[in-house]
């Protein structure tokens, strides 16, 4: 993979998701880029490239959040079983990009709540409603994004593969 | 990566050397980082996020600013003097809270030298370069740090309100605890009371006061002050206005009170950093 041009897009990813997102917000619920980006590479990359990407973008998210760690650890875990579990079910399909996306989000996003709390950090209140409404929204918006992500990385056909 | 190396991946050291690692040791090797990261100290890897809102601080700033200049399009029909007019009812009330300590003490040291509380303070001004940028947390980052003068517990104002304190420091840019943040805690004062309790934020845009008994009168729209904290606050000022005042449900003899922030604190550009005892 063309490491340099993922971490172009990742750090636009990043500023774009620290205040770009807002405008886009509804009802202060905004949409995960990161998580987006996460679920691509998995989808659309090798299982060592994925492995690498889901950390960091895990690092990513945490440097852009409140805590370092909890996101690196519960994006690497679930970007790691989605690219394995890739090579079984290939997923192709927007429906099934948009279910993927909704299903990681909602368990990294608990992974990420429970981190934090075992790290002795407080999380805010009505987590749960807020990680839901992430978890679809970035459902409804990811597989839109994933076109011009497909193009940006140049991932070709024979590049997509069942593994 | 090239098609072959499905499971593994290159690493190239030094010129035309490669390794060959493979997937389960790249996976085991980067949860180890992770696992270290989330064990370290919260002082040590906060400085990965003051490096980089400080490398790009520019293009957070404009983002921040277009995300705002959308915002106040979408509101334009009372944004402009709404502000103006919190900004200016924020001020009075602090004048006002001013005057009558000023009252207590000549009162109590009539004839005695006294100087206004505020004489002496300085107010560092600084731009937000970003806002929390975790999401769910209600933080800024600010543009000044420990060489401007900015310590950990500092009061942080905007539109002449108490918008929060700052919670973490680094040399050029420091974090702003909202006073909205769910791990908010601070000591206010409501009205007339003469009763001081403890604030915390709700974690979305107002924040809680309990533990008030009923027997003590509050109403919607009282203002609500912080309270005088040696060496960072000599004198109470405004954080917000009574929105909601309701008995608890959980014990009914108590008050629920919901408090407003004084101010619009999604539309601020600058803050001011309130530094009491200034040492140059």
């Amino acid at each position: 993979m063309q490491w340099l041009r993922f971490a172009v897009i990742v750090v636009a990813a990043m500023l774009l998701q620290a205040g770009m997102v807002d405008v886009v917000a509804i009802a202060g619920i905004k949409f995960d880029l990161l998580l987006i980006l996460l679920v691509f590479f998995a989808v659309y990359r090798s299982a060592a490239d994925a492995i690498i990407a889901s950390f960091a973008i895990g690092f990513a998210a945490d440097i852009i959040g409140s805590a370092i760690g909890p996101q690196t650890i519960s994006f690497g875990l679930f970007g790691t079983l989605l690219a394995y579990l890739n090579g079984i079910i290939a997923v192709r399909r927007m429906p099934y990009q948009s279910l993927v996306i909704a299903v990681v989000s909602l368990l990294a996003g608990v992974l990420a709540l429970l981190l934090t709390l075992f790290k002795g950090l407080p999380t805010p209140p009505h987590a749960f409603p807020v990680l839901l409404g992430t978890s679809l929204y970035s459902a409804a918006v990811g597989p839109y994004l994933f076109l011009p992500l497909l193009w940006l990385i140049d991932v070709r056909a024979h590049h997509f593969y069942r593994r | 990566m090239r098609p072959y190396a499905e499971s593994c991946v290159l690493f190239s050291v030094m010129a035309r050397k490669h390794i060959k690692i493979s997937a389960r040791m790249l996976f085991t090797w980067f949860m180890l980082g992770g696992l270290i990261l989330l064990f370290a100290p919260q002082n040590w890897t906060n400085k990965f996020q003051f490096v980089f809102t400080r490398v790009f601080s520019w293009p957070l700033s404009i983002s921040r600013a277009v995300s705002l200049s959308v915002r106040a399009r979408q509101m334009s029909t009372d944004v402009v003097s709404r502000d103006d007019y919190d900004r200016l009812q924020n001020h009075l009330a602090n004048v006002m809270q001013e005057l009558d300590q000023e009252r207590k003490k000549v009162e109590t040291l009539s004839g005695l030298h006294n100087r206004p509380v505020l004489e002496g303070a300085k107010f560092v001004l600084a731009d937000i370069i970003t806002n929390s940028v975790g999401g769910m947390g209600k933080t800024f980052i600010i543009n000044r740090g420990q060489s401007d003068g900015l310590a950990k517990d500092q009061f942080v104002l905007g539109d002449n309100s108490v918008i929060g304190t700052v919670s973490a420091v680094s040399s050029r840019t420091a974090e702003v605890k909202l006073i909205i943040d769910s791990t908010s805690n601070m000591a206010v004062t409501i009205g007339e009371l003469n009763v001081n309790r403890i604030m915390e934020g709700d974690g979305r845009n107002s924040a809680k006061v309990r533990m008030l008994s009923i027997k003590h009168q509050v109403k919607v729209g009282d203002n609500v002050y912080a309270c005088k904290k040696g060496g960072f606050l000599d004198t109470p000022f405004i954080v917000g206005k009574v929105a909601q005042c309701k008995r608890d449900d959980v014990n009914p003899s108590l008050w629920d009170i919901t408090v407003k922030p004084a101010c619009n604190i999604d539309g601020i550009n600058g803050v001011a950093v309130l530094i009491m005892n200034p040492q140059n």
